[in-house]
């Protein structure tokens, strides 16, 4: 059996990972995605903090998130399409009507 | 032997989701997420999270990436972006590996311990879930109603939309 500081150590270097491509990157679909894997890195940490305590409401919390991120996906990308409509592309820097 | 798999799985779960990162098509950034999310539904399973590794595959990997997939081909959005904002980035890098110098060794010295023998099947899962959190459940139905009707109005071609 492996420690788990091992799991808790990897997730937070995934968070890393997925927050630098959220800042770096212009494609808004890959800054989605890139929010995908932070949220997966936070899923791993509460399965791995699950099994330290004996306790299976990490899980149910794991699950819950799968639901908002399923829901998020949805709208996300319908915000995304709707966008591309208007101004016909998905850069981050196309998209500054509100800028002053 | 365990230590073995679990080097090898981490380091594809790493590389996968730098390769989201480094690759300039999004669909290869979303050909690299599958992976990522495979990878990560292997690891609940090494946790004996054996319900939320299988919810992984089918809600993630399956449902959730065919609908990120379904909306690069349908944009085509083959072409490379513009330069990326390497100042940020850089910026971020820094703020990133300082926090890592600090949280790292800490993580490393407080949770070196084994876990407990926590079987996360189906059933246990699901008692609790139709149990004590069947409120939750039940609100999450509602939210996943709301995103459907929500997609489809912000999605749907409306002539005050159509400029082009």
């Amino acid at each position: 059996m492996l420690p788990l500081s091992h799991y808790i150590v990897l997730a937070a270097i995934l968070f890393g990972v997925g927050a630098l491509g959220v800042m770096v990157r212009r494609n808004t679909i890959v800054v989605f995605m890139c929010i995908e894997i932070m949220l997966n890195a936070v899923n791993l940490t509460f399965v791995t903090f699950s099994k330290l305590h004996g306790n299976l409401e990490g899980q149910i919390g794991v699950f819950f998130v799968m639901v908002v991120a399923a829901a998020e996906a949805a709208v996300g990308l319908a915000i995304i399409i709707s966008v591309f409509r208007s101004i016909l592309s998905v850069e981050t820097t196309d998209s500054g009507e509100l800028k002053l | 032997m365990e230590e073995i798999i679990w080097y090898i799985i981490a380091g594809l779960t790493l590389a996968s989701a730098l390769g989201v990162l480094i690759m300039k098509k999004p669909l290869y950034s979303a050909f690299c997420l599958v992976l990522h999310l495979f990878m990560i539904a292997a690891l609940f399973a090494l946790l004996d999270a054996h319900f939320l590794a299988t919810a992984q595959i089918i809600v993630y990997a399956g449902a959730i990436m065919v609908l990120v997939v379904f909306v690069i081909m349908l944009l085509s959005l083959d072409g490379a972006e513009k330069k990326p904002s390497y100042f940020l980035g850089g910026l971020s890098l820094v703020a990133i590996f300082a926090l890592f110098k600090m949280l790292l060794p800490a993580l490393r010295d407080t949770f070196s311990v084994s876990g407990t023998n926590l079987q996360g099947d189906v059933k246990s899962i699901g008692l609790l879930l139709y149990t004590k959190y069947i409120y939750s459940f039940e609100v999450a139905s509602i939210l996943i109603m709301v995103a459907i009707v929500g997609a489809v109005i912000l999605a749907k071609r409306t002539k005050k939309n159509v400029t082009t």
